[in-house]
């Protein structure tokens, strides 16, 4: 109870400030403004959140696989803070000014084409926004995205207020016996549905896998979803590569699993959520200050 | 000493409906509980039986099969129908097609 506390108030709580900060900011003086105060900003979020902190020295020591010193804890502070500048630019599709590349956006058309619902994985990995902006722009079906309750209130305030009342409407809050049902619907009409598959919750069905050398819990939920589904699954990652900067890219992850009975499911499942982890390293090892669970994520008591 | 006042029973005893399907749930979903234990008006998700979302849908697709009744997400009353085993049971009887 007490880590879960600790979890969402400081940078995600922190980051609903910060986003009304510097939405008034950029309104009046731009993104450079915006950009120039991310230093102090994320100074200031570094000085004042010491469990966090703490979470990102472990993951990075990690990642980089050597002891993280207070620069590399800053870059990922200040990537996380880029990323929530560029999502007031983002969400509103105003993208001309960014350098955005895409890979495998061809696997995705050709998935969308098929007239295939496609679930998309993300991680709490760089900007999720990017994804949207870039899935949107090139997607004649709709995206909707899967998110836990708190968060899906919160982005939902957030999209209110940016006016995006059709991404508002395209969230699918978790914490619903018929959140799934809604899920399959989606698919079933040939749309894409997207879900953050790393973070496990205390009311998740956890598998330990290993990630980036020890065991750590991830969620089951996704892949068994997925699975039940039979649905093509594919990996999202929108990566911050510097002001402006981002790399997006679509994987194929599974083509159409069958719906096996219920004891080969889970087996399945487990390889699968191995399977994701190993990837999910490999994006932590190619871009380790993209990462952005701000908690002990190894830990397997006190989830958020 | 309380087991003189089984009055309090019946409200509870388990409909045929709701025996099926209870027998249904633990088999779509490996329960390791006896279908007859469901209590017919604990809740099903969250607490009472613990199922989650997942459940629901994997429970959807069973019923669907079994009783030919399509259980949607844009059904304003789900929360009603998905609260217990009873109201469960109540929403198959009125639209089952088998």
């Amino acid at each position: 109870m007490q880590a879960r506390m600790s979890w969402s108030a400081a940078p995600e709580r922190g980051s609903t400030t910060m986003l009304r900060l510097m939405l008034w900011i950029t309104s009046m003086l731009g993104w450079q403004a915006g950009h120039l105060l991310l230093y102090p900003i994320t100074a200031y979020f570094l000085a004042s959140s010491p469990r966090q902190r703490a979470a990102v020295r472990t993951y990075l020591d990690r990642a980089l696989r050597q002891p993280a010193r207070l620069r590399d804890i800053f870059r990922l502070y200040f990537a996380f803070a880029s990323t929530i500048l560029d999502r007031l630019w983002l969400v509103t599709g105003r993208t001309r000014d960014y350098r955005i590349e895409v890979h495998g956006l061809d696997a995705l058309r050709a998935n969308i084409a098929a007239g295939r619902g496609c679930l998309l994985f993300g991680a709490h990995l760089g900007s999720f926004e990017v994804l949207r902006a870039v899935a949107d722009a090139g997607s004649p079906v709709a995206l909707s995205v899967l998110m836990h309750e708190a968060n899906a209130m919160r982005a939902k305030a957030f999209f209110d207020a940016l006016g995006g009342t059709e991404r508002a409407a395209a969230i699918i809050p978790l914490g619903r016996p018929d959140a799934m049902l809604r899920v399959r619907e989606c698919l079933d009409r040939g749309e894409l549905v997207g879900l953050l598959a790393d973070r496990a919750t205390r009311h998740d069905k956890l598998v330990h896998v290993p990630f980036l050398g020890a065991e750590a819990p991830m969620p089951a939920g996704p892949h068994l979803l997925a699975a039940l589904l039979g649905a093509p699954v594919m990996l999202a990652f929108g990566v911050w590569r510097g002001p402006r900067h981002y790399e997006v890219r679509f994987e194929p992850f599974v083509e159409a699993p069958g719906q096996e009975g219920r004891a080969e499911r889970e087996a399945a499942t487990a390889a699968s959520v191995a399977r994701y982890a190993q990837r999910l390293e490999a994006m932590c090892r190619a871009y380790p200050y993209n990462w952005f669970n701000f908690y002990d994520f190894w830990a397997t008591e006190q989830r958020p | 000493m309380a087991s003189g006042h089984s009055t309090a029973l019946p409200p509870q005893d388990a409909l045929p409906l709701e025996l099926d399907l209870a027998r249904l749930i633990v088999s779509a979903l490996s329960l390791e509980v006896e279908p007859a234990s469901i209590a017919p008006e604990a809740p099903l998700f969250g607490e009472g039986l613990g199922l989650d979302s997942i459940d629901a849908l994997e429970l959807a697709l069973a019923i669907s099969k079994t009783f030919g009744v399509q259980l949607r997400s844009d059904d304003e009353r789900n929360h009603q129908i998905f609260a217990s085993l009873r109201s469960l049971a109540a929403h198959i009887e009125k639209h089952r097609t088998r």
